[in-house]
């Protein structure tokens, strides 16, 4: 394990090293059996139940919890207390991961395991995770989280649904309509949010059979058919006193703080499914024939396995990265902290910037793979009966879900802002630093030896370009910025891709020493083929930034400073693009 | 009962194989390793007899091998295994099948064992020899090539597959050695609190020089891929070009022509 413990953000304004990051080459031989055991578990037994799950049969997909139960695929997030596995962050990602490949049924998985189980897990009390928690790690009952609303997505705590308390106290009753809820229609215990009294916004623990709850519709998907999304009527819903989670009013800490992990989880799951997906594209590169040659040996194609290959790798090294902190900050509270949970939470929470990146930066790689997918199988990939279809279709939620990745994107300038606000991140006085090197029109900025030299070049010159543009962001509109959401959008641009290019190229740097002489050069190339393209697109960020924010005298400076600071020698792009899509095309899958 | 498994590490079958420096094994270079299939179901037959007797039973699983077989070895404990056992040695793959069987007939020799489970092969070396070759040194019964396992009132009836579809069965008293043929059973995959709770279990690692005392009675001379067979070439165009082509093809290639 890594020990030096990072606030949320730090990235930014300081120097990351190699000794700093956890990778999955890391991995004990136990955590690597529990991704062994959760891949032959979707190979031998969800995978044969594809079509009957995306038929919407939910008999099968409930059968295939309680076998998730039996496998402990469902305790790995619970206390040992009440019979779980309390085990790290690092293994339920690998989890999340290995999952991905059952598709559909994946996000029964994370639903049930993520939202709706650790509302119950933080914030429970002993009653109640005696009384539930049992049930839901052996998969007997599959669990459900209720936040959105038919008028309130993003914008949450605009919920309607309302809760009274009855004359005799012993119930609540809920009143509204929940919308858009994962494992609806088959779940035994959802978690509800309804405000009491028109105001408290507060979360309920609502078990399926209560009367006046009602379960609505399949909705009809373009994609992740094979799960079930129904609305929850609420009507007089009678929840007994007891079943309140948490405090009155407090709804909102459970909501977003169980968002976190979420955002976390779904940055591994999409990295599983774009890792998965890439394999089956290149299988098929290899065995498709045109001009009587397989149609991998074409550089067009070559090079859109290149560019995959790289574009996963780095997402891959973000996910357990950001793994690898969150598990060194949440290793440093005792088990008998009084209000565990408490500063667990906040551990959790001190990483809300980079749990964000994960979901925007990870759900955007899948994107990009699922089209370059379908762009393979040609024709084939437009018809059903031939997966890459679906996996086009399937992706797209990802992007919307766990908080939409404009919602995601603007919560890391906004998070950044307000914690430098509260003086926890130096942002002003390094960004001062930064404005005079990057206006000095002889500065190229900083200058990194050793290996990855040009790559920690462009990392220290990108860091400083962030902190330049939002720092004068800032002072151009005061607190004004935050309904400046184009300049918002375009600054997070330039964090996710720096957490990005960073978590790749430490991620080489550490693993590098014990690799063959062909992984060596693999890893380079996924390194270099990544690190060019994700700096064109933050140049690209920067410069809309800068035209957004400044004009005359001052935006020409800042233009030519970020053109110095993102240049990125990239000699030898062609040669490494070659090697890294020679070496996917003779494994036929993901190589790292 | 006290039973022992012997499994082999061997490469993830769908790797693409090179020759390794001296000609005589593949490169190990970027290989994945595993489990060897037919010793997972001898893994498997040990602990379902363990279920079936109540628990009763310790099994003792061992492999020879460099430090990279510790995670197959710790994989056998969380199907089921109690103990594991590592006999290291980095160049097992330069030992012949006499000298391995020798190994773990030295180890196994004062242990008093009732049952011995093997794979009846492994998939990359491939000799089916050596379980055979362990209860001859130890002098007990033995079975190859087994689909079906019965245990009651100290003897092991299995079910043996023979060429051309035919079945045997054989009654072994114990001691009692088989080597386990793809149908016996379906290994289970591992579950996590298995996993972690063989984390716990004892794991001995003791050096190849303790038990091996014998020299290597079969070398191997060389390895090598078979030789690729020529592609097709299709002649198109006009008879009497194709007609010139070929016969230019033939002069040159082969001495049918001259």
């Amino acid at each position: 394990m890594t020990a030096r413990l990072f606030k949320g953000a730090e990235y930014l304004v300081t120097e990351v090293t190699k000794d700093d990051v956890f990778t999955p080459e890391d991995f004990t031989d136990e955590q690597r059996q529990i991704g062994e055991t959760t891949t032959q578990f979707v190979l031998n037994e969800v995978a044969p139940h594809h079509e009957e799950m995306e038929n919407h049969n939910f008999d099968v997909v409930v059968q295939l919890m309680k076998r998730c139960g039996e496998l402990g695929l469902l305790m790995i997030d619970t206390p040992e207390k009440y019979g779980g596995l309390d085990l790290d962050k690092a293994t339920s990602m690998l989890v999340a991961e290995k999952i991905a490949p059952a598709g559909s049924f994946s996000v029964t998985y994370s639903a049930h395991t993520g939202i709706g189980t650790l509302p119950l897990v933080y914030y429970g009390t002993m009653e109640q995770k005696e009384k539930y928690l049992s049930k839901i790690i052996s998969g007997e009952w599959v669990a459900a989280y209720c936040l959105t609303e038919p008028d309130s997505g993003s914008d949450a705590l605009g919920a309607k649904a309302t809760a009274v308390l009855s004359a005799d106290k012993k119930y609540y009753l809920l009143n509204g309509t929940k919308q858009f809820i994962t494992n609806g229609a088959f779940a035994t215990l959802y978690t509800i949010f309804a405000k009491v009294d028109k105001e408290h916004f507060t979360a309920f623990l609502v078990e399926r059979n209560t009367e006046g709850l009602s379960v609505g519709a399949e909705e009809k998907k373009l994609g992740i058919r094979g799960t079930s999304t129904t609305q929850i009527i609420l009507e007089n819903a009678k929840v007994p006193v007891e079943n309140l989670l948490g405090k009155i009013g407090k709804g909102h800490k459970i909501a977003f703080n169980v968002l976190n992990i979420g955002r976390f989880k779904l940055g591994a799951g999409v990295t599983g499914a774009a890792k998965h997906s890439l394999g089956d594209a290149i299988k098929y590169a290899v065995e498709r024939k045109q001009f009587g040659v397989p149609i991998a040996s074409f550089g067009a194609i070559k090079e859109k396995i290149a560019d995959m290959t790289a574009e996963i790798y780095a997402a891959e090294s973000l996910v357990y990265r950001l793994a690898g902190m969150i598990d060194n900050k949440l290793a440093t509270i005792a088990q008998d902290t009084p209000n565990y949970y408490e500063t667990y939470q906040k551990g959790i929470e001190e990483y809300a910037i980079e749990c964000a990146i994960a979901k925007v930066f990870c759900s955007e790689v899948l994107a990009d793979v699922v089209d370059e997918v379908v762009q393979i199988y040609g024709g084939y990939g437009f018809v059903q009966g031939y997966p890459a279809e679906r996996y086009y279709r399937d992706e797209r939620i990802n992007r919307i879900f766990e908080g939409t990745n404009e919602i995601n994107r603007l919560l890391i300038p906004g998070t950044i802002l307000a914690r430098a606000m509260k003086d926890e991140l130096p942002l002003k006085s390094e960004a001062k630093k930064a404005f005079k090197e990057l206006t000095s029109s002889s500065s190229e900025g900083s200058k990194a030896a050793g290996p990855f030299a040009a790559e920690k070049t462009l990392l220290a010159n990108l860091k400083k370009i962030f902190l330049v543009l939002t720092w004068g962001s800032v002072k151009k509109h005061m607190t004004g910025i935050k309904n400046e959401q184009e300049i918002l959008m375009a600054v997070a641009e330039i964090a996710i891709n720096t957490f990005a290019i960073e978590s790749a190229v430490l991620r080489a740097e550490k693993i590098m020493p014990g690799l063959s002489k062909a992984k060596k050069e693999s890893v380079s190339a996924a390194v270099k083929v990544f690190t060019f393209n994700a700096a064109e697109q933050t140049a690209t960020a920067a410069r809309k930034a800068a035209y957004f924010i400044e004009k005359g005298g001052s935006l020409a400076e800042l233009l030519s400073g970020i053109g110095r600071f993102t240049t990125y020698d990239a000699t030898g792009l062609l040669q490494a693009k070659r090697q890294l899509a020679d070496a996917a095309i003779e494994a036929e899958k993901y190589i790292f | 009962m006290k039973i022992l498994v012997c499994i082999k590490q061997v490469p993830d079958m769908a790797s693409r194989f090179k020759v390794n420096g001296d000609g005589t094994w593949y490169d190990e270079t970027d290989l994945a390793f595993r489990m060897n299939e037919y010793d997972e179901y001898a893994v498997e037959q040990a602990v379902q007899l363990k279920e079936q007797q109540g628990s009763t039973p310790d099994i003792t699983v061992l492999s020879i091998g460099p430090d990279r077989v510790g995670e197959m070895i710790k994989k056998a404990m969380a199907m089921g295994c109690d103990r594991g056992v590592h006999i290291q040695d980095k160049d097992s793959f330069r030992k012949d099948p006499w000298q391995i069987a020798s190994a773990i007939a030295g180890f196994a020799r004062d242990k008093k064992f009732d049952l011995i489970f093997f794979g009846m092969q492994s998939q990359d070396r491939g000799s089916g020899q050596v379980g055979a070759m362990v209860a001859e040194i130890l002098g007990i019964a033995c079975a190859t090539t087994v689909v079906g396992f019965a245990f009651a009132d100290g003897v092991v009836t299995a079910k043996r597959e023979l060429e051309g579809g035919i079945r045997a069965v054989v009654k072994l008293k114990l001691p009692a050695l088989i080597t386990c043929q793809l149908g016996l059973n379906t290994p289970r995959y591992p579950t996590l609190p298995n996993i972690m709770k063989a984390k716990k279990k004892e794991l001995l690692a003791l050096p190849i020089a303790d038990f091996l005392k014998e020299k290597e009675l079969v070398a191997t001379a060389s390895a090598y891929p078979p030789a690729k067979k020529g592609t097709g070439l299709v002649l198109e165009g006009d008879v009497n070009d194709m007609v010139g082509k070929l016969v230019g093809i033939l002069k040159e290639k082969t001495k049918v022509v001259k």
